[in-house]
């Protein structure tokens, strides 16, 4: 079941449409990326799905019924650019938040000791949020975010701004509530962080879907074909002559040994034996390997042929 | 319990436990009844030390017409000058007075051990000019005393209203009208503007979209303008209670009873103005202090015009927040504020001096201006036909400027980098 179903949803700013027809299924559950590059339209499907815009055109439905504000409180949103009142303390802060997502301020008080328990931040309660650090106040943020246990979780680039050790723990701690029954979905440009966590992606470039689906099928759809050979004892000129009615989309690489790597895609009606047998001829074979497509590669080929500004996605 | 609520409960909470709010609010009121009681402590005490002046003066003509008052006493010399001059104590202070001066001016002079005051020189002066004067008058037989006395004229207006049973002289009503059209426009502003950068700090350090997916934008932007709209309310009713306390408290007390029984007089309706020694402009103004129920009556006034004024001013202040990133970028923005309100001020300063002309009539029902226009009218007594006209209008705009500022603010409060013109905030009100 879909826990979240985005059917030809179009919004339109002052002489720039900043989505066009994008349609979406969320599986409950899952953990969902949504990529793209800057300016390609995430932000704005997000507050689409948080019900802060509405869309011109297209539809949300939520756990198997229109969105309304009424389902405000089964979602929770940490948006890329976040903050909190500088003045008031970390407690009164967080359970000011709780509260606008419907809790009591008793049961608002007893989940965030225990949430600041776990992740050792007690003394910070009574603390005024200026006094901490970037890192400190993303975690107060992330604790507010989650702590009324909502249905859907959307983090906007939840690791920027933490260090190694705390992005660790942030994943765990997603990966948790995955597991607790909540669907997570991811929106960032940060490929490996997808290639990590993410069971579904969608990759949205210049306002539109471009790409969808599992993870592990999209990069093996991408990877098709593709192998790369390790060889020695042959020019790497010699050896892509001698492939060359059965292969194309050559590269190679060479390592400090005399080793090359020849990278190869399998031509229609070739097969990975024959291209075995013609190198093995030619060269002493070290290895031979599928390629496996990241998803950074899978992103970049996506969005150029997508038409779109090569993006530079942050690999971390 | 509702978002909103909840949100005015924050923004209210934030700024009544700030030291500076606590601060201006009890002060204030101390600070207004220390410039109230300046008339009460002028009847009750009314100058300094009195100085004793040895007067030497050799004609006799100009020393026995010294009049002691207040601060002078004047003690004539038996002895001749020099003796005199001779005898006196370190801190003495003689006046001489030279021979002939009835015939042509000549200087005075003033011995003292101490500093002498310019009001002593000037009580001195004054007095010994015009005793001169009269002598000198007299050498063509005309008796300026007598003359003074018949023709010297001192007179005050005591308006009877036909249509409200009180007298009294409208330099109460002017001051009062001041006083509370500068205190609207100082709240107005000073809230208003409170409205626009706490929006604005909101914006810049990222809460707003932390908020927004919990509220919705136009209900943060209600719960904002409420809460803050309250703050400023206790604080007026903060100020309205201390002031009417301490008035009804203090001000017996600092007044000597035979003024305090004119008040009595006045407050309870009897036209003994006539009898009493007191200038009346005076006597009415401590007669108004004195009188709690009046103050409460134009205080319930002042804080309708002031929710209603500051509702629809905070309505403008939010949108413009929501527009810019910073302070800096708001100041053009914001003339469409505060030109309004200072227009406000000029008509109220103009309204206390003409209450009734058109234009005052006219500025006090038109919404931007009406709060501070009214509030210099009210203390004349106005008909309350014109109350009602001028709070309905205020109120109806408000409620169609918040429309329009929300439209405004959901679209603003995403919006980073350029300074929006006018022209983009109306396409953003007309945003679906």
């Amino acid at each position: 079941m879909n826990i979240l179903e985005v059917d030809r949803v179009s919004k339109q700013y002052s002489g720039h449409k900043a989505l066009d027809n994008v349609s979406l299924s969320v599986p409950e559950g899952s953990v969902y990326g949504l990529l793209g590059p800057n300016g390609a339209g995430k932000t704005t499907l997000i507050r689409i799905i948080n019900h802060i815009t509405a869309p011109d055109s297209g539809s949300v439905t939520f756990d198997g019924h229109a969105l309304t504000e009424a389902d405000m409180p089964h979602i929770g949103y940490l948006p890329e650019e976040r903050g909190l009142y500088k003045k008031m303390t970390v407690g009164e802060q967080a359970v000011f938040f709780a509260r606008l997502k419907g809790l009591s301020r008793s049961e608002a008080t007893v989940r965030l000791r225990e949430w600041f328990d776990r992740f050792g931040i007690s003394d910070w309660w009574g603390r005024k949020v200026e006094e901490l650090s970037k890192g400190m106040a993303q975690k107060v943020q992330f604790i507010v975010t989650v702590l009324h246990r909502p249905k859907l979780l959307i983090f906007d680039e939840p690791f920027s701004g933490f260090d190694p050790i705390n992005a660790n723990l942030l994943r765990d701690e997603i990966l948790r509530l995955r597991d607790e029954g909540s669907t997570i979905i991811f929106s960032t440009h940060n490929m490996s962080s997808v290639e990590e966590i993410c069971d579904h992606i969608t990759l949205i470039n210049r306002s539109r879907n471009i790409l969808s689906g599992r993870v592990d099928e999209l990069r093996s759809r991408w990877a098709d074909g593709h192998y790369s050979i390790t060889f020695s004892d042959a020019d790497p000129v010699t050896l892509m002559e001698a492939l060359a009615p059965m292969a194309g989309s050559f590269s190679t690489s060479a390592d400090t040994r005399g080793r090359h790597t020849l990278d190869l895609r399998l031509l229609p009606g070739a097969t990975l034996r024959d291209v075995i047998a013609r190198a093995n001829e030619a060269s002493t074979i070290h290895a031979v390997n599928e390629a496996v497509a990241s998803m950074n590669d899978i992103f970049i080929s996506a969005v150029k042929a997508n038409g779109g500004d090569t993006p530079a996605p942050v690999i971390s | 319990m509702s978002k909103v609520s909840i949100i005015i409960g924050r923004e209210y909470a934030e700024r009544v436990k700030k030291k500076s709010f606590i601060f201006t609010t009890i002060l204030m009121p101390l600070f207004m009844l220390a410039l109230m009681a300046v008339p009460a402590l002028i009847v009750a005490m009314g100058g300094t030390e009195t100085r004793t002046v040895t007067v030497v003066d050799p004609d006799g003509v100009v020393a026995p017409q010294l009049v002691d008052t207040d601060n002078v006493k004047f003690v004539i010399a038996t002895a001749g000058t020099d003796t005199v001059a001779a005898s006196a104590d370190d801190d003495a202070t003689l006046l001489f007075i030279p021979q002939g001066i009835v015939e042509g001016d000549k200087p005075l002079r003033l011995v003292t051990g101490k500093a002498a005051s310019m009001m002593l020189e000037n009580e001195i002066s004054s007095q010994i000019e015009r005793i001169v004067e009269g002598e000198r008058m007299k050498l063509y037989d005309i008796d300026v005393k007598s003359i003074m006395a018949a023709v010297e004229s001192n007179l005050s207006v005591n308006t009877v209203r036909t249509d409200r049973d009180t007298v009294g002289s409208s330099t109460m009503s002017y001051a009062l009208g001041f006083i509370l059209t500068f205190l609207l426009y100082m709240m107005l502003l000073l809230y208003g503007q409170m409205v626009m950068t706490s929006i604005i700090e909101e914006k810049n350090n990222r809460v707003l979209e932390v908020i927004v997916s919990s509220v919705k934008p136009t209900r943060l932007m209600l719960g904002k303008i409420a809460g803050i709209g309250l703050v400023a309310v206790t604080q007026i009713v903060i100020w309205g209670v201390l002031i009417v306390g301490l008035s009804a408290a203090v001000m017996p007390a600092l007044l000597p009873a035979d003024v305090a029984a004119d008040i009595t007089a006045m407050n309870s309706g009897a036209g003994t103005l006539a009898q009493s020694n007191l200038d009346t402009d005076l006597l009415s103004a401590l007669a108004l202090i004195a009188d709690p129920m009046y103050i409460l009556g134009i205080f319930g006034i002042l804080l309708l015009f002031l929710i209603g004024g500051f509702l629809l001013y905070a309505a403008i202040y939010a949108a413009i927040g929501s527009a810019v990133d910073n302070i800096q970028d708001a100041s053009q923005l914001q003339t469409v504020a505060v030109l309004p309100i200072i227009l406000g001020i000029v008509f109220g300063m103009m309204a206390a001096t003409d209450p009734v002309s058109n234009i005052s009539v006219w500025t006090s029902i038109i919404p931007f201006t009406s709060p501070m226009v009214m509030m210099s009218r009210i203390p004349y007594g106005i008909p309350t036909w014109q109350i009602v006209t001028s709070l309905v209008v205020l109120y109806a705009t408000f409620a169609a400027c918040v429309w329009v500022a929300a439209k405004i603010y959901r679209v603003g409060i995403f919006m980073y980098g350029k300074k929006p013109t006018f022209k983009e905030l109306i396409r953003w009100a007309r945003y679906k």
